[in-house]
């Protein structure tokens, strides 16, 4: 691989023997998968921050990593963790052991030590990091997230590979990662298209089991075109968590919405059916009367908050009461200014901040559970974990209940 | 028994000698218990010439690479037909040796408790089989 001077510098520990190991991460990872060079980030975003995923190894690794002196060289936010930092109670049917909260408090501390901000959440785009950062489409970053990855590329046309929680750790230290994958402008240009006949724009759930379907389907390298009409913000939001969950998709570029040109190199068209969609949603259906009714994952938008607050106000009120709402910590604050916030607390929605029910306890306590969602990806880890789980759009959820 | 070479690509460099532990495909994060290097089936992967033709899992794999170091338990090295950046990750921020490129014959021929000896420019030796 050619290393610039300054690379040199950094890889012979003339900046420490963190920023040297994490550079030297770099080096070997890109090596391993035949890039030739490094390029600068602006941002990293570190995945794998809860305790009840990292474990005792992880909580080891960041707590030494923060000891020989590792500090972020770039903007770096972190991914949700096991509860709200503030509120540790506002998780439903969750008592946290004393283990878990000196555990978790341990992994923030080392993150804090290395300068990460601790804006905890798996929906970094929706807060004000980019805006400050100075994110622009073509910009590089490390993303750990799957579902943010997806989203930076299919939708801001900001390039990252899906890196992995470790590795977006090393690169947010050595400020760089390997030019491949999503970083270079030919991998981004789609092989393969698909076109979805459809009577109808596809709302939030829809868009989920669609990339459902098409993760299953693509085999191609390169990133799938897709012709689909996605309905708003939340149907590219859960799109995007569900071909990063489902599968392992870093991009999938969306006509109409992904910046830039395709580049003209598709060979192959699928046409799908909306019939094929609408069976696997019924598959997908609750068939239950929810215990929860789960908006967030990942982190809610503005858009889900206000479309949940009028679905809940035509509903009785055991609807509202069921309902957990988890958010990043940034838009909660932008909720609270609009009011939004104690609206819905009023119909006795609960707001969990910097968490959610999958990294939560949650997870784990809750099998046998009934959890409806407007969520693929929830309805994707939540099921795993012996969670009863039934997808349905915003608008859908309070009609579920009595 | 004569001694069967073989090339591999160093990753992280280092070399190591001592007995095989074969395994087909590993998770390191869920299969691996990083308190004591034994894996899920039984085997142990601590003071072991690590065969592991393929990994997969959860990014979380990394860190359970490192605690093996942190705890004592780690494998000498790791021998591989292709590394991917879970395994390299950990590996180089634990300083385990690391090799990949292993030709599919190397995994058809090693046993379980051959004597392997690697050398940091990637030449892996059978020496012999377990000693009795």
């Amino acid at each position: 691989m050619y290393l610039t001077r300054e690379e040199e510098r950094i890889l012979a520990g003339e900046e420490g023997e963190a920023k040297a190991k994490a550079l030297e991460v770099i080096v070997k990872v890109g090596e391993a998968v035949g890039a030739e060079r490094l390029i600068p980030i602006k941002h990293a975003h570190v995945s794998g921050a809860s305790y009840m995923t990292i474990g005792d190894a992880g909580l080891r690794f960041l707590s030494r990593l923060a000891e020989i002196g590792a500090r972020f060289s770039v903007p770096t936010t972190v991914n949700p963790v096991s509860y709200d930092v503030e509120d540790p109670s506002a998780l439903p049917m969750v008592r946290l052991s004393p283990r878990v909260v000196k555990a978790q408090s341990e992994i923030l501390r080392a993150l804090e030590a290395m300068g990460a901000e601790l804006i905890l959440t798996c929906t970094p785009y929706y807060t004000e990091v980019p805006r400050r950062v100075g994110l622009r489409e073509g910009d590089s970053v490390a993303w750990g997230e799957s579902s943010a990855v997806a989203y930076a590329n299919s939708v801001l046309g900001i390039h990252t590979n899906r890196e992995g929680g470790p590795l977006a750790l090393m690169a947010g230290i050595a400020g760089r990662t390997y030019f491949y994958g999503a970083h270079d402008p030919e991998w981004r240009k789609p092989r393969v298209a698909y076109r979805l006949e459809t009577p109808k724009v596809l709302d939030e759930t829809e868009a989920g089991v669609l990339g459902e379907v098409i993760a299953a389907q693509h085999r191609d390298e390169h990133p799938p075109l897709l012709d689909a009409p996605l309905g708003g913000e939340a149907a590219l939001k859960e799109f995007s968590a569900a071909v990063g969950s489902a599968g392992s998709l870093a991009m999938v570029h969306i006509t109409g919405v992904t910046p830039g040109d395709p580049g003209g190199a598709v060979e192959e068209v699928v046409t799908m059916d909306y019939g094929d969609l609408a069976r696997r949603m019924e598959e997908l259906a609750p068939g239950f009367e929810p215990d929860i009714l789960y908006v967030g994952c990942p982190h809610a938008s503005i858009e889900e908050l206000r479309r949940l607050y009028r679905a809940l106000s035509n509903a009785g009120e055991r609807a509202g009461r069921r309902t957990v709402v988890s958010v990043s910590r940034s838009l909660y604050l932008q909720a609270l200014r609009e009011g939004l916030v104690e609206r819905l607390r009023g119909l006795g929605v609960r707001f969990v901040r910097d968490s959610c029910l999958i990294v939560s306890p949650f997870s784990s306590s809750a099998r046998g559970v009934g959890v409806a969602t407007n969520s693929y990806k929830a309805y994707f880890y939540l099921s795993r974990k012996g969670v009863k789980v039934g997808l349905a759009p915003i608008e859908a959820l309070p009609k579920l209940v009595s | 028994m004569e001694v069967l070479r073989f090339r591999s690509r160093p990753i992280v460099g280092g070399e190591a000698e001592g007995p095989a532990v074969v395994i087909g495909s590993l998770s390191f994060y869920g299969e691996v218990d990083p308190e004591t290097g034994a894996t899920s089936s039984g085997k142990s992967l601590a003071g072991k010439v690590a065969v592991i033709r393929r990994s997969r899992g959860s990014t979380v794999g990394s860190y359970v690479i490192y605690a093996l170091k942190e705890n004592g338990v780690a494998p000498l090295a790791i021998l591989m037909e292709k590394a991917e950046p879970i395994v390299i990750a950990g590996c180089v921020l634990a300083g385990i040796p690391l090799y990949d490129g292993l030709p599919p014959e190397f995994f058809e021929r090693v046993r379980d408790g051959d004597r392997l000896r690697v050398y940091s420019d990637g030449l892996v030796e059978i020496l012999g089989p377990r000693k009795p």
